[in-house]
């Protein structure tokens, strides 16, 4: 008798096969750096598209929404008047958007007049579908000079670093996540740590000596060591000091200055070298 | 009732066109009202239907199809979850006998416990990878709320799914193809 049959057979080939592929593709995967292949590079730029569409839509509907939907039930004999008020306050609030946006940028470009490197202004289109990872996807690439590696900030603060890039999106790896860690320095006192992602938009402040004397409202830096993000970028403040009975080091809290749950827009910093390859 | 490849090739590029359709949903369209944390991960249900509903030796090879998809929405990449996709496989396989999606209320629970099987992997495999087992707690906490929304809608992803393979929601483990 028989106890497999061919069909249980193709099953434990094909179990055995994928299974193989995927221990193999985990075993070559970093959550710090990531070179696309061709297929994945293929997939964002047919799909980012759409993501992109949509963040653009969302302004124009709720702008619809707002100014005309809202109004369908004015009387008629109001109705020719209430359109007339309906297009013009479209229009002062499409004006007040624009306003807004130009009043953002300029902050976030006057920010970045500080800083030396040559920067990319980028528009966030998505974020990474799953839960342990806090990336997001900006609608800028290789076509406009950004590389792995390369910082992102907004005029609040650090964002995180371009984990993966394709010819015209990339994926920023943000402070958030718990795979990106910042070494920093507390601006008032000097001392160094390493930031690390939690949950719930906070951060972590680690290896700090239980000694040092670190206070709540500290403001924390980039401390420019690490190759990654250049010296003196606000990170975040410290929120929360547990001072254990036990152990070396500080358990510190940290909101990140960025408001990520409000993040639109960001600079992605180029450096030379990498403007020069990207010519 | 056996599927044709020709036939297996139009569900398969449906159900890759619908899961397109709700990872934008959960990577743009979710956080653009706000909704940042506890991220609907849709894809686990996919996997989840097809490891419960169909009964084709080339299941791990879709799995494989669809987390390559996946991995364009996220840095988590194709083989994690291909990985608990086959464990997921396995599990189905040996509990086959006992699964019986025949009410919605059925079909919640079900899921939900091949999420927790799927969760706990994958958080594994996470940790593993970073060398940090101090956030197993919290990276397992950030998929539950999540799940369960996920579980809750389930019924309605299989229903549409189970149009897509065209099988009789009466069968348990599916048909052969």
């Amino acid at each position: 008798m028989k106890l497999i049959n061919e069909s249980s057979k193709t099953k434990i080939v094909n179990n055995f096969i994928v299974g193989i592929l995927a221990i193999y593709g985990i075993s070559q995967k970093s959550f710090q750096l990531d070179d696309p292949t061709l297929f994945e590079k293929i997939v964002t730029e047919v799909i980012s598209p759409v993501q992109e569409g949509i963040v653009a839509s969302k302004q124009s509907i709720t702008s619809l929404w707002d100014n005309y939907l809202l109004i369908v039930n004015t009387s008629k004999e109001n109705e020719i008047l209430h359109k007339q008020i309906s297009r013009l306050e479209r229009d002062i609030s499409s004006m007040e958007e624009i306003r807004k946006e130009n009043l953002r940028l300029k902050k976030l470009l006057n920010y970045s007049d500080e800083l030396t490197h040559h920067k990319v202004l980028a528009q966030v289109v998505g974020w990474d579908s799953a839960n342990e990872f806090k990336v997001i996807r900006v609608n800028k690439g290789t076509r406009h000079g950004i590389r792995v590696m390369s910082s992102v900030i907004t005029d609040q603060g650090l964002v995180g670093y371009v984990y993966r890039v394709t010819p015209n999106y990339a994926d920023v790896l943000t402070i958030l996540d718990q795979n990106n860690r910042v070494d920093v320095l507390v601006e008032r006192t000097r001392t160094h740590g390493i930031v690390e992602g939690l949950f719930n938009f906070k951060c972590a402040l680690k290896y700090v000596m239980r000694n040092e004397p670190v206070e709540v409202g500290d403001k924390l830096l980039t401390a420019g060591v690490g190759g990654i993000y250049p010296k003196g970028i606000k990170v975040g403040m410290v929120k929360d000091i547990a001072r254990e009975n036990f152990g070396m080091t500080l358990n510190i809290e940290v909101v990140p200055s960025v408001e990520f749950d409000k993040l639109e827009e960001v600079l992605v910093l180029v450096t030379q070298d990498e403007e020069e390859v990207s010519n | 009732m056996n599927m044709k490849l020709s036939q297996m090739m139009i569900a398969l590029f449906m159900t890759i066109a619908l899961l397109i359709g709700l990872e934008i949903v959960t990577a743009t369209i979710l956080p653009l009202f706000g909704w940042h944390e506890y991220r609907l991960i849709f894809h686990v249900l996919f996997i989840i239907f097809l490891a419960i509903r169909l009964d084709t030796p080339l299941v791990p090879w879709l799995v494989l199809i669809l987390q390559v998809i996946h991995s364009a929405f996220s840095v988590e990449g194709w083989a994690i979850g291909t990985f608990a996709g086959i464990i997921i496989l396995l599990s189905a396989n040996y509990l086959k006998e006992i699964l019986h999606l025949t009410t919605a209320f059925m079909t919640m629970i079900t899921v939900q416990l091949f999420q927790v099987i799927w969760f706990v992997t994958v958080t594994c495999i996470i940790c593993l990878k970073i060398s940090d087992f101090s956030k197993f707690g919290m990276v397992l906490w950030s998929f539950v709320p999540g799940s369960f929304v996920l579980s809750f809608i389930s019924p309605l992803l299989f229903w549409s799914l189970e149009r897509i393979w065209r099988e009789s929601s009466e069968s348990t483990r599916g048909v052969g193809i």
